[in-house]
């Protein structure tokens, strides 16, 4: 149990408690009347003294406390109350990790958690397997009380990392034990098939994209089909990629873009400035474009689609970059080995006003009201008291 | 009726004191003092002629059986005397003490007052007050008998003290009935340089004068201590002190005009006494006549 002030800024308003004192100060200059009648010989050198007085002592000891509670009040007062033992060491298992190994390793008598939302103990099921760990880790190093130290069991092969290196402030252990943290499945792959129409004017820039398809199924044999047919055949129900060669570009192949497509056009918009620049000649003019319609992309590529003017298509890397293009950003990788991940210690200062892990606040407002009540009503209980004269 | 003013103890004392003035007093009647007047007698003085309004039994007639002429016979007598008390009825003698609030300066001035009445009408002498203040003015010529003295303390049971110093007028009609050879006793505080100069005018015009100063005991040893307001009671006048810072000068400067007044009346034939509140006031009486009586 530690009392906390959530807004110590709140005590300022302390320096309101000069109000009452100064009602309460008297410079009083406490003259007796005495009718002198020898006071031709009464010098008038000596002027009485001032005297600093506090009128009513009592009502003003009422005053201030009832001030101070009103600071308090807006300091927000919390009272703090810690779960479990705080200089305990935490052991939290990535999900994936061995618990058999990590049991040989840390050994009993400390509390286990998952490395999961919330920290569930050991016991529970974490409702998630997939867990962001380093997103987690940075919770937990700012959450746990500060002298507890950190027992992290990891599996070998770390998944839900991100790209930011781990830096703890926290003393850790860092437990690689075997196991690999579960990972969502991905996606069933995709059949590279490349879906090509075109016109009769762009019937010379087919070779080119037969071309760079060998290309691809050299590196990984039997990936990619190329279907090569004139722009009134239709797509089929599978295609993901397209590459349109006409002049125009039908409505129901951007309606079909939209709804997820890719697709290569040689339509050049060549001030369309919301499209991404992804190709670029030596001189650094821009070649293609990239622009998302929908949930699909169009790649703008403004020229006629022929080495004349796209010299490009007679680069080498041209079916490397077609595939690329084609394929979209990937994300990044998020498992990694655990021993070359190891979180560093980090030896900044701990930031303020963080709530600390395992710790619950219990917020005292309804208490100092009622205090403030009290107070409230015993000071004008005293105040309006009869009494005599005097009264500030 | 002097009962108000004059205790039993101390009306038991004033047996043995008396009224004597330094010069033979003039005056008619029978009295204890010796006179300078001629006139009707025991003690045969001297003859002299007649003259109109001379009373026709004071006549020698067998004087006159053998001269033919009038003569008319004195004899040195003991003639009365006239006694003047002056008051001070000004504000100040409203002063009293802090610890008997009740007994203020003039009662005690009263209480004189009807001891040297007491006193002179045991003698036979004649006996006159006035006071001196602006507001109850008080002048009861020279009378004679029980019935001058109860009319005098009627008088003074109903005069307040409150007021200054009465003005020029004032004095010069009260030191205009005042006889020649008659004993003035003033009894003041003398805070007012008024008071010493017409005792110092009575003196000069050649009456006998005696001053009797009263003091309250506060002003004597001036108990105060801690802020104070001191309040004037003539003119009003305040002054804001720290009591206790000023008593060690006020006592000096006190004392230095006491002593001022005493060399001042001494200068003038005056014989001076001081009564503090807190004292017995016979002992104070005692000096004002006894002292005169010793000197003469």
């Amino acid at each position: 149990m530690m009392p906390l002030l959530l807004a110590p800024l709140g005590l300022l308003a302390l320096l309101a408690l000069a109000i009452p004192l100064l009602l309460h100060l008297v410079r009083r200059l406490q003259l007796t009347d005495t009718p002198f009648a020898a006071l031709r010989w009464v010098s008038e050198r000596h002027q009485p003294q001032r005297r600093l007085r506090l009128e009513r002592p009592w009502l003003l000891l009422l005053r201030v406390l009832l001030f101070a509670a009103l600071a308090l009040l807006l300091a927000q007062p919390v009272l703090e109350s810690r779960q479990g033992d705080a200089g305990a060491d935490w052991v939290v298992v990535a999900p994936g990790a061995d618990l058999g190994a990590a049991r040989a390793h840390v050994g009993d008598g400390a509390q286990w958690h998952w490395l999961a939302p919330g920290f569930p103990a050991l016991t529970d099921t974490p409702t998630s397997l997939v867990t962001p760990t380093s997103s987690l880790l940075r919770e937990l190093d700012a959450r746990a009380p500060a002298s507890a130290r950190l027992r992290i069991v990891v599996p070998a092969r770390l998944g839900g990392l991100d790209g930011e290196r781990l830096r703890l402030r926290h003393a850790f252990d860092w437990i690689v034990v075997p196991g690999q943290s579960p990972a969502v499945a991905p996606a069933n792959p995709v059949s590279h098939d490349l879906v090509v129409r075109h016109d009769r004017a762009h019937d010379g820039a087919v070779d080119y994209l037969r071309a760079a398809v060998a290309a691809w199924n050299v590196r990984a044999p039997g990936c990619c089909t190329l279907d090569v047919q004139p722009l009134t055949q239709p797509l089929p129900a599978d295609a993901r990629w397209l590459i349109w060669l006409a002049p125009e570009l039908p409505t129901a192949i951007r309606a079909w873009v939209e709804r997820g497509g890719v697709a290569l056009v040689t339509q050049g918009v060549q001030d369309d400035v919301a499209a991404q620049v992804l190709w670029r000649d030596a001189d650094g003019a821009a070649l293609a474009r990239e622009r998302s319609v929908g949930s699909g992309r169009l790649i703008l590529v403004p020229t006629v689609f022929d080495p004349a003017h796209l010299p490009l298509l007679l680069d080498g890397d041209f079916p490397e970059r077609l595939y690329s293009t084609l394929r979209g950003p990937q994300p990044a990788p998020t498992h990694a080995a655990a021993t070359a991940v190891e979180a560093v210690a980090d030896s900044t200062p701990a930031p303020t006003g963080a709530r600390a892990f395992g710790q619950s606040l219990r917020a005292l407002d309804p208490w100092l009201a009622l205090l403030i009540s009290a107070l409230l009503l015993a000071e004008r209980w005293l105040a309006t008291r009869r009494r005599g004269a005097g009264d500030p | 009726m002097s009962g108000g003013f004059i205790e039993p103890e101390l009306r038991a004392r004033l047996r043995d004191l008396r009224i004597a003035p330094r010069r033979a007093a003039g005056g008619d009647g029978l009295g204890q003092h010796s006179s300078r007047s001629r006139g009707a007698g025991l003690e045969f003085a001297q003859y002299r002629a007649y003259e109109p309004g001379d009373e026709p039994r004071r006549i020698d007639w067998k004087l006159y059986a053998r001269s033919d002429r009038f003569f008319v016979r004195e004899a040195e007598r003991d003639s009365p005397l006239d006694l003047w008390l002056l008051l001070d009825a000004t504000a100040s003698m409203q002063q009293a003490d802090q610890a008997r609030p009740a007994l203020r300066k003039f009662d005690r001035a009263c209480t004189f007052a009807a001891c040297l009445i007491e006193i002179a009408l045991r003698q036979g002498d004649r006996f006159a007050l006035a006071t001196l203040g602006r507001q109850s003015p008080l002048l009861l010529p020279p009378g004679r008998g029980a019935r001058q003295r109860d009319r005098i303390v009627l008088e003074l049971s109903r005069c307040t003290a409150a007021g200054d110093w009465p003005g020029a007028v004032a004095e010069n009609l009260i030191g205009a009935r005042i006889a020649a050879h008659a004993l003035v006793i003033v009894i003041s505080d003398f805070f007012d340089p008024a008071a010493l100069d017409l005792m110092r005018r009575l003196a000069g015009a050649g009456r006998e004068v005696r001053a009797l100063q009263l003091l309250a005991a506060d002003e004597r040893d001036f108990p105060f201590s801690g802020g104070h307001r001191f309040i004037d009671p003539e003119g009003g006048l305040q002054r804001r002190v720290d009591a206790g810072a000023v008593r060690k000068d006020y006592l000096a400067r006190f004392a230095a005009a006491r002593a001022e007044l005493a060399t001042d009346c001494a200068a003038l034939g005056i014989v001076f006494a001081t009564h503090v509140l807190d004292e017995a006031p016979e002992r104070a009486l005692r000096s004002l006549l006894v002292d005169a009586g010793a000197s003469r």
